[in-house]
């Protein structure tokens, strides 16, 4: 630290310097020079620092434990709970905070200078999954077994996680499937419609739900569907998968792999959805809506249904009773197609921990950073993390923690831990679920819960091609294009099918066979 | 004194002791304070701009950041190979060429057009007003730009295919068509930016010499003539530096403004090679294919920004170098 | 000439005003829109029954953007980078540019091509990161100034302004005993207030905006200023932020429309207000007649 601030320091008046002595030169005659601004480096001079400062004192000094995770929120996180942490774990903690929208840059920048600290948390390993292969990280597989908790990791969601086979990181549980059909309850009475069940019956919804007057209102101003430019988490994704697409990829009779859009429920779905835009039962501009516009027709009363996240259905109904306190919301799932009940999955974690080798030196700092991290899943820190301090931050109801804060202090103070802990309530036992007052929003809990009965995975997950590494994203553009234009009516099948050709042939082909011969290595 | 200054080495190479390298050295000598100011700014170049600077080699390798520049495989144009061979790659370097040539031709002049009517104000506190105004929307940042123009012109409820409606006409999709995706990209340039770039000619305006204008109206020139004899002559060579500067910069066009604009259906004609890099490349982390696509059109903007400063120079300007 | 009532002339003014009128009108939009966002409440927001005047009047965004020291704090950050950053970069441009005006030097081409190139090529984000963290600026304030301290254009602007007063000037402060130093300071800069404010402007607004340099120089997000929380909060509020993203719990609802409003206009108008106190200096040839005078 000191040596930096030196080295800072020198430079500043090595700059000061220069400018001073340039600007005190000035005139050889007549010195009534004004006096200009010597240059003022002091700008920078305060450096708070995050945290260290190794004063140690007791006999068993804290470790030290630098992380980097993701800020979700704006608020600048507070440090009342990491504190505790600390004092629980003894282990002095230093978190740097990134805010969500620039996380991928600075890690990028971090690993790329060498300058990741010894806890990484990332969405996947892909940006580094060649250091990984070059023994960059440190392989943690075989060591969890020796702790109580991080052994009851789930050892499938983890082998989501593996390069190669061979397990690096630690990760935090997300529900499997949270997508369903968040649906107005009060428009489906007063057409008399009953939940629906069937692919058919959700298109008779969205139908009813422009042509019917399902506010009763006498004009023709609503659409049953609101829809954004996301073909994964708008609807798109969760209605082909209730088609029975597969998820991104299938293995096929000849133990082939093979991308999603070549399976028939995938047209089936490009159908179904064309049918609907083209009849106006959604918002025509879906390809450029943004998130806060399909939400805002919604809660306008405008559009009736919303294909995405179930968990959403509680936000939604807060903004739809500020604007119309009659208006209800209600949740469904489990919509059966022609070919049975689905819904695509996730791996199974949001985020992963990594343990870059060039901030964690030895094997016996490992150790003690897994002790940390195994400290964490006791069910006592884990509600600490998540929920905050019992009693100031949540109480307990019939079982389930119940906040009791308001917005900011949630941001500042609790939430913002959520995003370093590892595990969740599948793996953590004694860790609180959540209490929601609103009957639709804990309903959206149990159908979570339910959709773990009819998952699609991901069968590519476990699997790596070098192709798509390097040409996945460029080739998956021209299937998201042709997906738009087939639903807006651009394009048909043909050059739907025009767009495949053109997806294989400029190196989708290879990713089939690199996946197929990955998998069968694996078999 | 020589050492102190880089550039200036060149000059003061020991040479044999000619009457001319005698002179200039004795023009060194008498210009040591002018070389003692250009050397914080050139230590500043030389430190954050030419240090860097090794980090383009990493478009010739495959880089791998835990390797460093050091250990990386060489591998030659292979990038530039497969920029080059990409089956959009003209596709996008016209839809490039073209978004530059519309910018040269729609926004270039009206700042200068802008700042010459707000020149013309008599009335100090309008004329400082609307000076004030107009620069506000380039601290509106390309998000709320571009969701203002989506909410206008959206087709389900904007307003303005309400009035199209209003008055019997069809709805126009705007949003998502190839035709309407360049009038609504230069037409929000100018809305951000033509206040903005106003700015510099107003500087280049006040510096005018008021008798000038004098001397005109006693020759009898109206208003019109006055702008066009005297100001506009005054203002030609930051215009001249401007629209080299401007060349130089034909293939930056505002990665963020295009990627809010582009979607699935006007792809054809807005994908431009930051766009196509961002979805690529950069998701995925693929260091040297950006750093080569990069490279390249750094490349081109140098050509162009050589050929403008010569063509300047050959017109009596006196070019940026 | 402000006497000056000939017919044409009248209607030159005339339909010049209504011009500017109407086009001040049309670039204002997007900020009065913002600004009525900011003053509503968010049902109202989200009803979109209104592009300029809401019905409903509410403060409730900026009770809420105001309830912790979160924007206070880095409106401070912002501030004192501004005027600091904006202080050391006119203080080397002007005398880089200076120099490099003057036509007698030898070797200007040269250093002006180089500084021109650097326009066009540069190492790239991490080269740049590796030359800040030599330097010892991670989590300094100093690295969101030095690495960005001068801007080519601006520099190239300032020059070509420098280059364009009367070269009599300097000569005759020679002949009265000034040094160079003396000369840029006593004749040079007078004469060039209109230009300095320009690009003092260019720079402060630079410094106002700066955004990656923070994420990427600072660790601590105590630091960060005024840009970091706007581009979040826009972020969040706009939905783009990455859904799988995870969270335990559950994940935060997205800041309301009014707040994003809100947060953009505070972070906005302390650079806006900059431009009126600048404008003197744009007073007409004010300068340039009273030296010859």
């Amino acid at each position: 630290m000191t040596h930096t601030q030196k080295r800072i320091r020198t430079w500043a008046t090595g700059l000061a310097a220069v400018m001073s002595l340039s600007l005190v030169a000035a005139c050889a005659g007549g010195s009534n020079g004004e006096d200009v601004n010597t240059g003022n480096t002091g700008a920078g001079s305060t450096t708070t620092s995050g945290a260290q400062g190794g004063n140690g004192g007791a006999a068993e000094a804290p470790f030290e434990i630098t992380m980097m995770a993701t800020q979700h929120a704006a608020e600048v996180p507070d440090d009342l709970i990491p504190g505790m942490i600390e004092e629980k774990t003894n282990t002095k903690l230093s978190i740097q905070w990134v805010p969500s929208g620039s996380y991928q840059e600075k890690l990028n920048a971090a690993f790329a200078t060498g300058s990741l600290p010894m806890a990484v948390s990332a969405t996947n390993t892909d940006f580094a999954k060649e250091a990984i292969r070059n023994d960059q990280f440190w392989e943690i597989g075989p060591l969890l077994a020796e702790y109580e908790n991080l052994s009851n990791l789930n050892p499938d969601v983890l082998q989501n996680t593996a390069v190669d086979g061979k397990i690096y990181s630690l990760y935090m549980e997300r529900p499997l499937s949270r997508q369903g059909v968040i649906y107005r309850k009060d428009w489906a009475d007063n057409l008399g419609l009953e939940a629906p069940q069937t692919t058919e019956d959700l298109y008779e919804m969205i139908r009813a739900f422009t042509e019917d007057d399902p506010d009763q209102n006498g004009q023709d101003d609503t659409i049953g569907l609101t829809d954004r430019s996301d073909l994964i988490y708008g609807a798109f994704k969760t209605v082909s998968s209730y088609f029975g697409t597969p998820n991104y990829w299938y293995i096929d009779e000849g133990d082939q792999f093979k991308p999603e859009f070549m399976h028939e429920a995938f047209k089936d779905t490009l159908d179904y959805l064309h049918d609907i835009h083209s009849k106006g039962y959604m918002n025509q501009d879906f390809p450029v809506t943004s998130k806060t516009d399909q939400i805002d027709l919604l809660v306008n009363g405008k559009a009736g249904v919303y294909i995405g996240s179930m968990p959403d259905v509680l936000t939604l109904s807060n903004q739809l009773a500020d604007m119309n306190p009659d208006a209800e919301l209600t949740v469904q799932n489990g919509i059966k197609g022609p070919r049975g009940r689905g819904v695509w999955a996730i791996p199974g974690y949001g985020s992963i921990v990594l343990f870059p080798k060039s901030a964690v030196k030895s094997e016996e700092d490992l150790h003690k950073i897994l002790a940390f991290y195994d400290q964490l899943m006791t069910a006592e820190n884990a509600n600490l993390l998540t929920w905050g301090v019992e009693g100031e931050h949540y109480e307990i109801k019939d079982g389930l923690a119940n906040k009791t804060v308001d917005q900011v202090t949630d941001n500042t103070i609790v939430k913002p831990n959520n995003a370093w802990g590892i595990g969740g309530p599948d793996t953590i036992d004694g860790m609180l679920k959540g209490y929601f007052e609103l009957p639709a929003r804990a309903l959206a809990e149990e159908l979570v819960e339910a959709n773990n009965s009819m998952l699609i995975h991901d069968p590519s997950a476990p699997l790596d091609s070098p192709t798509y590494i390097e040409r996945g994203q460029a080739l998956q553009q021209i299937i998201t294009d042709a997906t738009y234009q087939y639903v807006l009516g651009d394009l048909d099948a043909a050059g739907f099918q025009k767009a495949i050709d053109r997806w294989k042939s400029e190196g989708g082909d290879k990713i089939m066979q690199e996946y197929t011969e990955a998998y069968q290595a694996q078999q | 004194m020589n050492s102190t200054a880089p550039a200036s080495g060149r000059g003061a190479a020991p040479a044999a002791p000619t009457r001319r390298s005698s002179e200039r050295l004795r023009r060194i000598v008498k210009n040591r304070y002018l070389y003692i100011m250009i050397l914080p700014g050139a230590l500043f170049f030389l430190l954050f701009k030419y240090v860097p600077m090794w980090g383009l080699v990493i478009s010739f390798q495959n880089y791998q950041p835990y390797l460093g520049i050091s250990g990386s495989d060489w591998v030659g144009l292979q990038h530039f190979e497969r920029l080059f061979a990409e089956p959009t790659f003209w596709m996008i370097f016209r839809n490039t060429l073209v978004l530059f040539a519309l910018n040269l031709v729609f926004f270039f002049p009206v700042p200068i057009l802008l700042a010459l009517m707000l020149n013309e104000v008599r009335q100090l506190m309008f004329k400082r007003i609307v000076q004030t105004i107009v620069y506000i929307p380039h601290f509106m940042s390309w998000v709320i730009i571009v969701s203002i123009s989506f909410v206008m012109l959206t087709l389900d409820g904007g307003i303005v295919n309400e009035l199209l409606v209003f008055f019997g006409l069809e709805k126009i999709n705007f949003l998502l068509s190839n035709s309407w995706f360049r009038p609504m990209y230069i037409a929000q340039v100018i809305w951000r930016e033509a206040g903005w770039g106003t700015i510099v000619y107003l500087a280049a305006i006040a510096a005018v010499d008021p008798q000038l204008y004098e001397a005109a109206r006693m020759d009898g020139a109206g208003r019109t003539r006055q702008v066009w004899h005297v100001t506009l002559p005054a203002i030609r060579s930051v215009i001249v530096l401007l629209l080299i500067l401007k060349i130089g910069d034909v293939l930056e066009l505002g990665f963020e403004h295009v990627y809010l604009l582009l979607n699935a259906m006007n792809r054809e004609v807005a994908e431009i090679f930051d766009t196509y890099v961002y979805t690529a490349g950069l998701k995925n982390g693929q260091f040297s294919y950006s750093t080569a696509v990069g490279f390249f059109k750094s490349f081109v903007g140098l050509i162009m920004i050589m050929v403008a400063n010569w063509l300047a120079k050959t017109f009596g300007e006196e070019g940026i170098y | 000439m402000v006497e000056d009532k000939t017919w044409g002339s009248r209607l030159f003014s005339g339909v010049n005003l209504t011009l500017l009128a109407i086009i001040a009108l049309v670039t204002l939009l997007p900020f009065v829109h913002v600004l009525a966002g900011s003053l509503t409440t968010a049902a109202e927001m989200s009803s979109k029954s209104f592009i300029l005047f809401p019905t409903v009047i509410s403060f409730d965004a900026y009770t809420y953007i105001f309830s912790t020291d979160m924007v206070l704090r880095a409106m401070l950050v912002s501030i004192g980078v501004t005027a600091g950053g904006t202080l050391i970069s006119m203080c080397l441009s002007v005398l880089m540019a200076y120099g490099l005006a003057r036509r007698d030097l030898d070797g200007r081409r040269t250093i002006m091509f180089l500084v021109v190139f650097t326009m066009l090529f540069n190492g790239g984000m991490i080269p740049t990161f590796l030359v800040v963290k030599e330097l010892g600026l991670i989590d300094n304030y100093l690295a969101l100034i030095l690495p960005t301290a001068i801007n080519a254009f601006n520099l190239i602007i300032l020059r070509s302004f420098f280059q364009n007063l009367p070269e009599g000037l300097e000569e005759s402060a020679k002949i009265d005993g000034c040094n160079d130093f003396g000369i840029l300071l006593r004749i040079v800069l007078p004469l060039s207030m209109p230009v300095l404010a320009t690009i003092s402007l260019f720079y402060a607004v630079t410094y106002w905006n700066t955004y990656m340099h923070a994420i990427l120089y600072l660790n601590d997000a105590q630091m960060y200023p005024m840009q970091v929380v706007l581009r979040q909060i826009v972020i969040l509020a706009t939905g783009m932020s990455n859904e799988s993203g995870a969270f335990a719990a559950d994940y935060i609802p997205p800041p309301e429309q009014t707040i994003k409003m809100a947060v953009i206009v505070v972070a906005t108008v302390p650079i806006l207000i900059v431009y009126p106190f600048l404008q003197k200096y744009f007073a007409k040839g004010a300068l340039v007649g009273s030296i010859k005078g």
